[in-house]
């Protein structure tokens, strides 16, 4: 298998922050359409790996590919950092990032807010990318809020409109950072539904979760994080159903219940 | 009363023409002074933020000093100083000396002091900016200037405005103390048209509600602005 059929690969990840090791040598990789769901318990690290893929959080060591192509990175005073800012900036702009609490722009409407990446980054043009973003509104039901503040909507709309803005960049790779955890529980199935859909059409997606239900169902493959380690990885039923450590287990267990 | 009307009049040998010539030169100084001081605060604040340590502790250095002295000193410092200066410069280089223009003085000097106040609010309403809304502009690729342009600043404003519109305020005062340096904006005209006729209470009446006029106007027009920069904001009632 070439390199390049993975859409993202990470090699030997690590991440101190101070003195405390939060991820210790994590290596992973995605091929072109899998849904990978990571879990594991609060302090495993799992939002930690997620955000140094898009260098939110600079890795202490290790190597990020995307499609094959090596991130450069080079010692800075808070760990690895981009050696090339306008590698990193492309590399971004194809790593679709959906945040735990939405990170909406506040001062942009719901349409803004998704055409900004495609028009101030990509460089289309706006009545290009005002016909895109419109459809991509209607497909996540928010046909009807082009124009409200976010502060004017729920958080499920939030996050569908976050979603959305984060398609509109058309990604290659798509990243769920606990997306439904600081959602009304009302309000996490709409959110979900999208996600779901966007598993069903191929995309390739990371997705930091608690909702284990539904990472059995989506996910091709599910990594349990345990101390910034990889405690135990396989497919939904083997490691919903049949875990092989008991760490694993015990969680799996505890969450299910 | 009639007399007073007749003091007040616009022509001569009224002097509320010289009192309104006053207020226009109050105003002009004042809006001179404050775009001065906005760029140097707008400035200083980036460099507070993100420059090296040798520019940080200057500015360090520059905001404590223009704010520890009064500004009344400041502004006879400035002035006769910057002349000073300017001229020995100009005799170091063989040419002749000039006179500084009243105006022109005035902008550059209240404008230092106000850069020294701007600075201190544009640094605080930019830390202000919640970290999320710039994580989300960095994970769309967004360079750090673009980031600035497009995200930062214009949520930052909101955080600004209120110590901006405090500024505006104080600068339209500030520009009385030129009045020591012979530049006659609105509280240098009262005094002469006072003492001309002794009629102090009259005029420092009129020039006290030509100061309140130019607030409540500029408090106007800050209140619209705070409604358009907050437009995305959850209305509190």
């Amino acid at each position: 298998m070439t390199t390049s059929s993975y859409a993202i690969e990470l090699r030997q990840l690590r991440k101190s922050f101070g003195s405390v090791e939060v991820l210790k040598d994590v290596s992973l990789a995605a091929r072109k359409g899998e849904v990978i769901s990571l879990i594991g318990s609060s302090g495993s690290g799992k939002s930690t790996l997620l955000r140094c893929i898009n260098l939110l959080e600079n890795p202490t060591a290790g190597e990020i590919l995307l499609n094959g192509e090596t991130l450069l990175l080079r010692k800075g005073k808070s760990g690895l950092e981009a050696a090339n800012r306008r590698q990193a900036e492309r590399f971004r702009s194809k790593l679709g990032m959906v945040f735990q609490s939405f990170n909406l722009w506040q001062h942009m409407t719901v349409l803004q807010n998704v055409m900004e990446g495609p028009v101030r980054v990509l460089k289309r043009t706006k009545a290009d990318v005002h016909k895109e973003a419109v459809a991509l509104l209607e497909r996540v039901g928010l046909g009807e809020k082009l124009y409200a503040y976010p502060s004017q909507m729920s958080g499920g709309q939030q996050q569908r409109a976050a979603i959305a803005r984060a398609l509109a960049m058309q990604p290659d790779v798509m990243l769920f950072d606990e997306p439904t955890s600081a959602l009304d529980p009302e309000l996490v199935g709409e959110v979900l539904q999208v996600i779901r859909a966007l598993a069903d059409e191929g995309r390739t997606m990371l997705l930091v979760t608690h909702e284990m239900r539904f990472a059995r169902e989506v996910s091709d493959r599910v990594i349990y994080l345990h101390n910034g380690q990889i405690e135990e990885e396989g497919t939904p039923d083997q490691l919903f159903g049949n875990p092989k450590s008991d760490r694993c287990r015990t969680f799996v267990s505890s969450i299910h219940s | 009363m009639e007399n007073a009307l007749d003091l007040l009049a616009l022509q001569p040998p009224g002097w509320g023409g010289n009192l309104l010539r006053g207020l226009l030169s109050t105003i002009q100084i004042a809006l001179g002074a404050y775009a001065l001081g906005l760029c140097i605060g707008f400035c200083g604040a980036l460099g507070k933020l993100y420059g090296g340590p040798v520019l940080r502790w200057s500015l360090e250095f520059y905001t404590t000093l223009i704010r520890a002295v009064p500004e009344l000193i400041l502004i006879l410092l400035l002035y006769y100083a910057g002349t000073d200066l300017l001229n020995t410069v100009r005799g170091s280089m063989g040419w002749d000396r000039v006179d500084i223009d009243g105006l022109w003085a005035g902008i550059y000097v209240i404008g230092f002091v106000q850069g020294a106040y701007s600075t201190e609010v544009f640094r605080g309403a930019m830390r202000a900016v919640s970290n999320d809304q710039v994580e989300a502009a960095k994970s769309v690729g967004m360079s750090p200037v673009m980031m600035h342009r497009r995200i930062i600043i214009p949520l930052m404003l909101p955080f600004a405005l209120p110590g901006l519109a405090n500024l505006w305020l104080i600068t339209t005062k500030d520009t009385a103390l030129l009045a020591v340096v012979g530049f006659s904006e609105l509280a240098l005209e009262t005094r002469q048209a006072a003492g001309a006729t002794k009629e102090y209470l009259l005029f420092f009446l009129a020039a006290g509600t030509l100061y309140l006029l130019l607030t409540l106007v500029s408090n106007l027009l800050f209140g619209l602005l705070e409604k358009r920069l907050r437009r995305g904001e959850a209305r509190v009632t």
